[in-house]
């Protein structure tokens, strides 16, 4: 992460905005099932099977649940994970998926439907899971069974403004991470399990929506940060520790519910 | 591994009548993610809530959810949690397994249902699997009230 605070240098430092998949334009969206789709193609250590598989399957199991880097060590992961989407496709960025919205739909349209606008497989329905990435017997497909019987409900935003409340970094990611869970557990299928939930391309706009909520409180506790003893800890596998995560303007990235823009002088 | 949990009594020390409670957390310590995710329903003082028993009862208190690791994918020993302390210079990260602690903010709930002249409080937990025919998935060491004010 150190390469993005040095984007001052040859290139130019210009901000990239995640957006609400649900107010993403045609283009936009078509852009970015473009660099899924480019990206599920390629079956080298630049592929979607190979991110997909740094969180959980094939072993070791990198991510950071139930401990205290778990909002750095996923922030750092859809960092690393965007910039080789930008690979395929430059300026694109991850989409959230605001689950506090519109329950009674579900999962968003756009990673429901069987096809994309212009007719071809849509990608963000679905992957396929390499053997290395799933258990014995499972699915060689992500599946998703969302809101099963007994399943917990989606958050709302009444949810996330309690959580926001909190002041103390660590005390706020204990109960962001809890929410976290649930949609895991609502979600269901491949993505109701730790060990191959990042390989449904749900997964990364669950999490983005997660990073955005510590964008969100970070915004509102200004200073509050994580505790000086855990700012030098490294994220594996990724380069970079969690001081490195602090800053999503630094990373080269911002969240932004709308982007617009006119022509300048030129 | 169980579905349900029932707490014993839990003592409750002194409280003044007129404390008010600022935060109410319950604490579980030792809980287990290796298996299957689900969510974990908390009631008070209703040792008879069941799977059956709704969100909206009066005796509902919160839950939390367990994002599972789904089992174990390595050969044998993988999973098995080191219970020897760590070597001081062993400085890799600790095991992936090793068992969670959970804070559930009953805040509200605790007000509602525990006077302060209340001298004990049950706990009852109800693990749910969605879209599960069992739901054994629920194992922790301690349940720990925290009341600040």
């Amino acid at each position: 992460m150190a390469v993005a605070h040095a984007a001052g240098g040859h290139r130019s430092a210009r901000l990239r905005h995640r957006r609400n998949v649900r107010t993403l334009t045609p283009g936009q969206l078509a852009s970015f099932r473009n660099a899924i789709t480019a990206s599920q193609a390629i079956k080298d250590d630049r592929g979607y099977l190979r991110w997909a598989g740094i969180h959980g399957l094939p072993l070791p199991i990198s991510c950071t649940h139930n401990s205290e880097l778990f909002l750095p060590w996923h922030r750092a992961y859809l960092y690393f994970f965007e910039k080789s989407l930008q690979d395929r496709v430059p300026g694109v960025t991850l989409p959230w998926w605001n689950w506090t919205m519109r329950h009674g739909e579900g999962l968003p349209p756009a990673y429901k439907a069987v096809k994309s606008a212009d007719g071809t497989p849509n990608p963000l329905r679905g992957s396929p899971i390499p053997p290395a990435g799933r258990g014995p017997g499972g699915p060689s497909r992500t599946t998703r069974n969302p809101g099963a019987s007994g399943a917990p409900p989606l958050p709302t935003l009444a949810d996330v403004n309690r959580v926001l409340a909190l002041s103390d970094f660590l005390d706020f990611q204990s109960q962001l991470e809890d929410i976290h869970n649930g949609v895991h557990v609502w979600v269901g299928g491949t993505m109701g399990s730790i060990a191959t939930s990042a390989f449904d391309p749900i997964f990364w706009a669950h999490h983005t929506m997660i990073d955005r909520i510590w964008r969100l409180w970070q915004l509102r506790h200004t200073g509050s940060r994580p505790p000086r003893a855990l700012l030098g800890r490294a994220l594996a596998p990724f380069p970079g520790t969690v001081r490195d995560t602090l800053s999503t303007t630094a990373l080269g990235y911002d969240y932004a519910v709308t982007t617009s823009a006119a022509k300048g002088t030129g | 591994m169980v579905d349900r949990y029932v707490s014993d009594a839990i003592d409750l020390p002194e409280r003044e009548a007129d404390a008010d409670v600022e935060r109410a957390d319950l604490v579980f310590y030792g809980v287990d993610h290796s298996g299957a995710s689900y969510e974990a329903r908390i009631f008070i003082n209703a040792p008879d809530a069941d799977a059956a028993t709704p969100r909206d009862d009066a005796h509902y208190a919160g839950s939390f959810c367990i994002f599972g690791h789904g089992g174990c994918f390595g050969d044998a020993g993988h999973c098995d949690v080191p219970t020897e302390p760590a070597d001081p210079f062993d400085v890799r990260p600790p095991h992936q397994l090793v068992p969670a602690a959970k804070t559930v903010i009953v805040t509200d709930a605790f007000k509602r249902l525990v006077a302060p002249s209340d001298e004990t409080m049950t706990v009852t937990v109800v693990a749910v699997v969605p879209g599960a025919s069992t739901h054994d998935v629920l194992s922790f060491d301690t349940v720990r009230l925290l009341t600040y004010g």
